[in-house]
Order: C-alpha cells, then structure tokens, then sequence
C-alpha cells in the first residue's frame, strides 16, 4: 500500500465537489433546484409561525454565463415569514447540515439542511458571489442586508458587506443568488410547472413571479387556513437497522435501556419489554445505563424487537392537503374541465406514517384526436415539494403505470401512462419520506406504498369515470342518432336494388329498420339519463367537479364503502359498471339515497385525523 | 355454403331477401357465420386438415352494426355486378372502386372507407357470410408465391370462355410456371412417372437448384413456397397431391415460424381459413427438414434464437401455444412435429436450409444430394 497521506475533508467540501448528488447536476436544474431551496425554505418559515405565505420570485438573465451554453441568472425569493435573527443567517445559508429540521420526524419540506447552503455553494463557484440577503424580523427596527459564502475548508459561513436600512416590511427574508444556469420554463424540468405545482399543493399561497420581461403574473391563495404541521413522532424500531440503533442510543444522551427505548420510540412499553424479554432480551441490561451496554448485548437487543410483533406507528404526524383545499387549488391549474380529487386516511407502509392525495383535472381546449394525444401529465410532490426528475422510477409513476385507467374511460397503452390532456397529481406526505437521492427527485418505490397510491388513484378514477361515462354515452346516443339518419336509407336501397324489390317493400322496409333501430337509441337515451343521474349524484356528494357549475361548495364527505370495494384491487368492478351503465346507475342510485352510515362511518374516522 | 360462383349471386339474393322480409317486419335480423378461430378448430388425422366446431358468430343488426352491415351490401353489389359481367379485382381495387362509388354518389358519404384495412374487413365478413372464398366473389390476390419447374408436368388450364390451355412445363426452359389464385380450373398429367415433389420455402434457392440442374437430373415437381404460402401455392399442392399422387416433401428452415405457419398452412391448413382448408390443404406433405438432428449429422450451422427479434421471440411464444392448444400439434399423429417444435423452446437455437451448403461448399450439387439421400434414406417426418 503506498504510503500517501490520509487527509479529512468537511462536510462544504464534499458537497462542493458532489453538488450532482444535490440537484446541481446541470445547469438547467441549477435554477430549478436554486429556485425550489428557496420557496421550500419559505414556506417552512411561515408555516413554523403560523403565517400566511406570500412569495415573489424573480428571475432575470443578466448576460452570458461563464460555463459553456448558460447564461448568468439572477433569482430572488422574497417572502412575508418571520425573518432570520442575524445570527442565524451564517447557518442557514453558508453552513451544510445546520438545520432546525433533522430527523425531527415531521412532515417539513426541508430535512437535512443541505439544499440552500449548495445553492449558494453553485452561485460562489459560477459566478463567485455568495447569496445576497435581507432580513427583518419583527424585533429588527431596521432590515440587515449582507452577503453570505460558504468558508468551503471549514464548513461555515462568512458574511460581508453587512448594512441596514429602513425597511417598509414588517418581517420576511429575500434571498438573492446570481450564477450560471439555463432557464427551462415549460416540461417536466421547467420552472413554470414547478411554480404552478407548488401553488397546487399549497393552496394558502399567494405566489407572484416575474420571469424575464414578462410581467408579474399573481396566483392568489384558495385558503385562508394556514397548515398546521402535526407534531413530530419518535421512530418506529421497526424501521432501523442494527448499525442505526445502536448510533440512536447514543444520541439520545445518558439513560437507561428501558427509558430510551420507551422515549425514544414509538410504540414501546413495559408491557412490549416485557414482550422482549421473552423473545431473547438480556432482563438485566433494560435497567443499565446505555453507555455501559455493549454491542453484543445491543444486537441481542436488536433481534429480540425484530422477533416481536408491535403496533404501527401513529399516524398523527401526518398531515394532508384535504379534500376541500385540493378542490379549490387544482382550478389554478390553468383552464381545465372538470376534476375529482381523493384524500386518502393516514395509513402505514413500510411501518412508516403516509397520506396519499391525488387530483385528477382534464384540460379545456386540449387536442381532442386520441391518437395525437401524448401521455398525461404527472405531477409529483413529496411533502408538498413538487418532484421534477427521474420520473420513471418514482413510486408515484409506478402506481400510475399499474392502475387500469381504461376502466374509467381514459385510453392507456399496456402497462404505460394513460394519455390524453389529463393531469394527475399525486401528492405525498410521510415525515419519513424515503427518496433515492439526496437531491429527493424520487420516492423510493417500495411495494406498500405503490399499493396504498394505487388505491388512491383508483379511487378518484372512479370519481372521475362518472364523468367520463357521462360524455360517452352522450356521444353514443349522438352517433346511434347519426347512424339511422346516415344508413337506413342506403342499406334498404340497396338490399332493394340486389332483390330487384319493389317501391312497396322499400318503403315497408325503411319503416321497420327506423322502427328497429329507434329501439336502440331509445336505450342509449335511457343509459344517457341513468348516466346523467349517477353524475348528478356524484357531484351532490362532492365526488367529481364541473368547472362550469358555479359551485363553492366543494367540501366532499368521504364515501368509503365504493372506495373499499376498489382498494380490494378490484379494478374490474368500474370496468363492469361502466359497461352495464343501467346496472350501474341502479347502483349509484341506491348508494345515494341510503343515508350511508358506513360512509359516515368511515368519514368521521378520516375527518378527524385530517382535520388540518 | 356457396360451391362455385354460380351460386354466389343465388346465395347472396338469398340473404338479402331475408334481409329485407326481416326489416319489413320490423324484426332484428341475425346473420351467421363459422367461427374461425383455434378453439373452434379441430383435427382428426384421417380427414388431415383443420375442420371448424359448431361455433358461429352470430352479427344481429342494430345502431352499432348497421354501418358495417350497410358496408357489405354495397360492397356485395360490386361483387355481383363483377360477377357478372366476369370483371375480375384484387382487394386494392375493389377499395378504390368503393372510393369511386362515394365520390360520383354524395349519398354513399358515410359508407367510405378511411384505408383498405377497412375494406379487406368487410370482404373477409362477405366471405363468412356466404361461406365463400374471396375468389368467388371475382376478387383476386396476387399471383405470389409457386414457381414450378418439372420437366415430365404438364398442366391443362380451363379458360373462362371455355377454351383450354395446355403448357407443358419442360418446354418452358429455365421458365417457371406460375399457379393461379384458383387451381380448380387447372388439370394435372405426367408425361412420365414423376418420383417425387419438393416444396422449397426459399424461392431463391428454389431457382437455385434448377439452375443448378435438378430437373434434369430427377423426376420431379419442384417448386418454391415463397414463405408463408399463398391460397395459390396451397390450392396448387392440393392439386398435385390429388391428382399425381405422388409423395410430397416440404424443406425449409428449423424454426418455430416455418413450422407452424408454413408448414402446418400447406399440410393442415389455418384456423383463419377453417372453411376452405378442404381445398387449400396438403395432408399427405411430409417434413424433410432442416430436422434437429441434421444440425449434428452434417455439422450445419445454426445460431441462437434472438430474445430480443420481436419477430423470433412472438413465434417462440406461439410455439408454447400451439403444444398446449393447436389441435394440429396435440394430435398424436404429429408427435414427430411437436417434439420438434419442443426441441426449439428447450434449445433456443435455428437452422436455415441454406445451412446445407455449408456441407461442402465447393459443391452446389452438395444440398441437392443431401435432399435425395434424405428421401431415399426416408429420413422425414
């Protein structure tokens, strides 16, 4: 081995020559990565301190960048939160893994306190400007405005050009950065889709932004209710590894084994070590202090609460959009149809509290031609952060991919996205999110999860089928019109014409046909009202929206008994109800006019734990 | 079912006279046809062929069906009107001819078909309806596919007016025969005893071996199949077979999609064509290879099956299907065939025919010579 000497790196330099593993990878997701630290960073503040957001962003070129094919971008994030103590603004924007966030076990947009201190990071490396902020809270008589960089040897920050003004804010923070990237407005990577997504899932934001030389475009907020982030949970044992619990015990500070255990987890008691303990658990060593346990007896420790069977987490930690929210946000999408939105309850996967949302909205004026129509767009958010990158191994396209969208009327190539001027957002919130970069681009897809968003898809398929099913057999009945008018005449004519009949028999003939296929389209009229009828419904009990009815009350009750039924998997049961449209509408009928306890049921369990 | 093309215009007088004492009395009428698919197939080793089952698809008239209904009415009156006055069409033409129809008639507007696929459809729904082949309606494919040389046939064709052509085909010279659409109106004779006839599946090498003399050293029929074979090259064997009898030998590639789609189609017929596998079927055609065994008898090259040829993949799958559900494979008459085809999925490996010169490649005669050993040794399946 060749004697070359071994040197420690900080946590700024590694990050500074990793900035790919953060978003940083090109200079297109430079800004978008940039832009998103920022507003995630915004939204946390003001939603720490129970205000309101109001957001402007700002993004113009200055000129030609320094990298090859870039130009040097000037982004600033303005916000109303409660500003930054000045001491605190090294940490935040010039020191790597400073952060209030880190495993606390909350459903936060940020974690690990990584992201902002690489966006200044890129800005000093491009352009050799550090962040530019200004902050007041509202102690601060006068605004201080300096400039951070990251000290990259030593992994802190250092402020210079400090000053203060008066400043006609009350409170809030703008953070300016100046470096090279390429500005992407539209796709899966562009800024626009990130800033309408982000409206999308937070619907108390008002957000303004001006990109170039356009002018300000302002989305107001659809609710005045400022989300109230459940508080943080302990983990589950369940969900570590040995080498992880062990480094938990440490952290957790001076106590004994039966004390950490119960404080720093959930869902442990004496009554489970008890449970341990008769599943190989050392007795003696739950009244020892931690410090003086030793490995052996950890893994000991370890195995016996892998062998024990113990409750799920709670799912009080998590928190959701909801239903009513989600309804009024998704309008801000752009000119679109009509839509149906689901919220699942809590659950857990992979012994770690989840919430699935999903909206589905069709676009107005969209190619109508099936055959021109491209895949639908996806909208991804991870703790209402929207996900732009590597789609095609994130567990929310997965579930997409493995729903039958054909059963409710959306056309879909084998084992694909269905296609059409859809958008489906699929909203996920978990404190424990497992992503599989540290730039979180993409949820980890593990099975559990896959299936609990798949239900959720179902789910709102079905919502969105009456709809669909509606307009379908409206066309139907149309095109069975249609046809009598179109054929009648040229079939009887002609099978006249081969018979050599006479004019007696044609007109006798044509009288029979129309006769026979008035029939036809009288069913078809009776399958339109049946259809008519289960949408009515539908859209009293606030399943599936109209854009055009005019309605503000969208608050939906949850009707979890169909929802059940799919959730089984039972992704054939629409594919029939869609066929049989009168059995169906039977159905959709009866459910309605019972009062529907089990929906009330199942509604004030939901309701509770989504009360936001 | 219609047996000749006199009987079409009858049949199909027929149908629409039913047709319209239905509707005249408002009742849904109902049209019914064989069922053309593998589960209504069967096979029984002494018929030799592929026969339908008792399944029918019934189409009963109504909004949704009263387009494609209305489609074949005006496309059988061109039919009719072909038929009699002895205008013959391919598939393409008659789509244009209907395209022709609606543009000198407004009123024919909603009949138009958007591409032939469209047409070909409403032919092949003529065709189940009135039991027929298309070339009874006047409607021709192609000539593709049958190139035959001999040097002791002689064929005598029966013109449409009547008159009868005789062409002897040793007079023809390096010339092949080329056998029509409808072999029923061609007769067969040897001029001496004919030993044997091969149905190549490369019309190339085909040509090669009479270039390279194989008529003239053998009493033969030889012909090339031109891969999956024609109704002409299948009417064409049928003929040879029952009229010469004389043995038949079919050689081509060890591969799943000879097997089953050439060389099944030539000895048993399809299930597509369950109705007129009677006259376009060979039973007494035999397998000469390339057989698995050759492969390590004459150290021929083969290669592997390409998992990712989308093409060698699907016939590979097909293969799977055809053991547990092709009535042809099941039947234990045709143990050798299938064992073949288990060969194939169990090796994943393919041989061409023209692996045979490989043998020795600074003989031509050298596949030829094989082809022969092969018969005499009565090494077929």
């Amino acid at each position: 081995m060749a004697k070359e000497k071994i040197t420690s790196s900080s946590t700024a330099e590694y990050f500074s020559k990793n900035l790919q593993q953060v978003g940083f990878s090109s200079p297109t997701k430079a800004v978008l990565t940039t832009l998103k630290e920022a507003v995630d960073n915004s939204l946390d503040a003001c939603e720490e301190a129970g205000i309101l957001p109001e957001i402007s962003v700002e993004i113009h070129k200055m000129g030609p960048g320094t990298l090859k094919n870039t130009d040097l971008l000037k982004v600033v994030v303005s916000d109303n939160g409660p500003g930054l103590e000045e001491e605190d603004i090294v940490k935040v924007f010039g020191e790597y893994l400073a952060s209030s966030k880190f495993g606390r076990g909350r459903c936060s947009r940020g974690q690990q306190g990584i992201g902002i201190s690489a966006a200044t990071t890129w800005a000093q490396l491009t352009s050799a400007k550090g962040a530019k902020v200004i902050t007041k809270t509202k102690d601060m008589r006068l605004a201080i405005s300096c400039t951070v960089m990251v000290d990259i040897k030593h992994n802190r920050g250092v402020i210079t050009d400090r000053q203060t003004f008066k400043s006609d804010k009350p409170h809030g923070v703008s953070v300016e950065f100046l470096f090279d990237g390429r500005l992407q407005l539209q796709g899966e990577g562009g800024i626009l889709t990130y800033l309408t997504g982000t409206a999308l899932v937070n619907p108390h934001l008002t957000l303004k932004y001006k990109i170039g030389e356009e002018a300000w475009q302002d989305i107001p907020r659809v609710s005045n209710e400022v989300p109230t982030i459940p508080d943080a949970i302990e983990p589950h044992p369940h969900t570590m590894k040995l080498g992880e619990f062990i480094a938990h015990s440490h952290l957790f500070g001076r106590a004994t084994v039966a004390t950490w255990l119960k404080k720093g987890f959930s869902r442990i008691t004496d009554n489970v070590i008890k449970e341990f303990i008769t599943n190989g658990a050392d007795k003696k060593m739950f009244e020892q202090s931690i410090d003086k346990t030793a490995d052996e007896q950890f893994k000991t420790l370890f195995s016996a609460v892998q062998k024990t069977t113990l409750m799920a987490p709670s799912t009080k930690s998590v928190m959701t959009i909801g239903e009513l929210a989600f309804s009024k946000s998704i309008r801000r999408l752009g000119e679109i149809d009509f839509f149906a939105v689901m919220t699942r309850k809590p659950t857990i996967c992979d012994y770690k509290p989840v919430a699935v949302e999903v909206a589905i909205a069709r676009l107005q004026n969209g190619n109508q031609n099936p055959d021109e129509q491209g895949p639908v767009q996806v909208l991804r958010f991870a703790n209402r952060v929207p996900l732009q990158f590597d789609k095609a191994a994130c567990a929310i396209v997965r579930a997409i991919e493995t729903v039958n969208w054909r059963a409710y009327g959306l056309v879909q190539p084998k084992g694909g996205l269905p296609t059409g001027d859809y958008v489906i957002a699929v909203s996920m919130v978990s404190p424990f999110i497992k992503f599989k970069n540290a730039s979180k681009e993409t949820i980890d897809a593990s099975d559990e999860l896959v299936e609990e968003m798949r239900r959720a898809l179902i789910q709102a398929g079905q919502r969105l089928s009456r709809h669909i099913r509606k307009e379908n057999r409206e066309a139907d009945l149309e095109n069975k019109t249609r046809h009598i008018e179109q054929f009648c005449p040229i079939l009887v004519n002609a099978l006249c014409r081969i018979t050599k009949a006479p004019e007696s028999r044609k007109k006798k003939a044509n009288e029979g046909l129309i006769k026979l296929l008035g029939r036809d389209v009288n069913a078809a009229r009776k399958q339109v009202e049946e259809a008519a009828e289960e949408f009515r419904v539908a859209r009293e009990q606030g399943k599936v929206h109209h854009i055009d009815d005019g309605r503000e009350d969208l608050e939906a009750p949850i009707d979890d008994t169909e929802v059940d039924a799919a959730a089984e998997g039972d992704a054939e049961e629409p594919a029939r109800a869609a066929k049989g449209a009168s059995k169906s509408g039977k159905k959709s009928k009866k459910a309605a006019s019972k009062p529907a306890k089990k929906s009330a049921k199942a509604s004030k369990g939901s309701a509770k734990e989504r009360s936001l | 079912m219609a047996s000749s093309e006199n009987d079409v215009p009858k049949l199909s007088k027929e149908m629409c006279n039913r047709l319209l004492s239905d509707l005249e009395s408002a009742r849904r009428p109902v049209l019914e046809a064989v069922k053309c698919s593998l589960d209504n197939s069967f096979y029984n080793p002494k018929v030799g062929f592929l026969t339908p089952g008792d399944k029918r698809v019934r189409t009963e008239l109504n909004v949704s069906s009263v387009q494609k209904m209305s489609r074949a009415i005006f496309l059988l009156e061109i039919f009719l009107r072909n038929l009699e006055t002895g205008a013959v069409n391919t598939k393409r033409e008659i789509y244009y001819i209907a395209k022709g129809e609606v543009k000198h008639d407004p009123h024919f507007g909603p009949l138009d078909f958007a591409d032939q696929s469209e047409s070909d459809s409403v032919i092949d729904f003529i065709c189940e309806m009135l039991e027929c082949y298309r070339e009874d309606l006047n409607c021709f494919a192609n000539d593709r596919g049958g190139q035959t040389y001999s040097q002791q046939l002689v064929v005598t064709e029966t013109l449409p007016d009547g008159d009868k052509a005789v062409v002897d085909l040793s007079s023809l010279g390096t010339t092949p025969f080329q056998p029509k659409n409808r072999p029923q109106s061609l007769r067969l004779k040897a001029k001496k005893k004919i030993d044997f006839c091969l149905v190549v599946e490369s019309e190339g090498t085909a040509n090669t071996f009479v270039a390279n003399g194989f008529c003239r050293r053998h009493n033969c029929i030889l012909l090339g199949a031109q891969g999956v074979p024609s109704n002409a090259v299948r009417g064409w064997v049928k003929l040879i077979q029952d009229e010469l009898s004389v043995p038949i030998y079919f050689f081509g590639d060890l591969d799943a999609y000879t097997l089953q789609n050439i060389y099944r189609t030539l000895k048993a017929g399809s299930a597509a064509s369950l109705i007129r596998n009677a006259d376009f079927s060979a039973p007494d055609i035999r397998f000469l290879g390339v057989l698995p065994e050759d492969i390590k008898k004459y150290d021929l090259n083969d290669y592997p099956v390409k998992e990712n040829d989308v093409q060698e993949a699907r016939a590979l799958k097909k293969a799977h299907d055809a053991l547990k559900n092709d009535p042809f494979f099941k039947d234990k008459k045709n143990k050798g065939l299938s064992d073949i085809l288990n060969w194939l999925i169990k090796n994943k490996r393919r041989c061409e025919q023209q692996a045979y010169f490989t043998v020795d490649p600074r003989d031509p005669t050298m596949p030829e010579k094989i082809i022969v050993e092969k018969i005499k040794r009565g090494d077929y399946i």
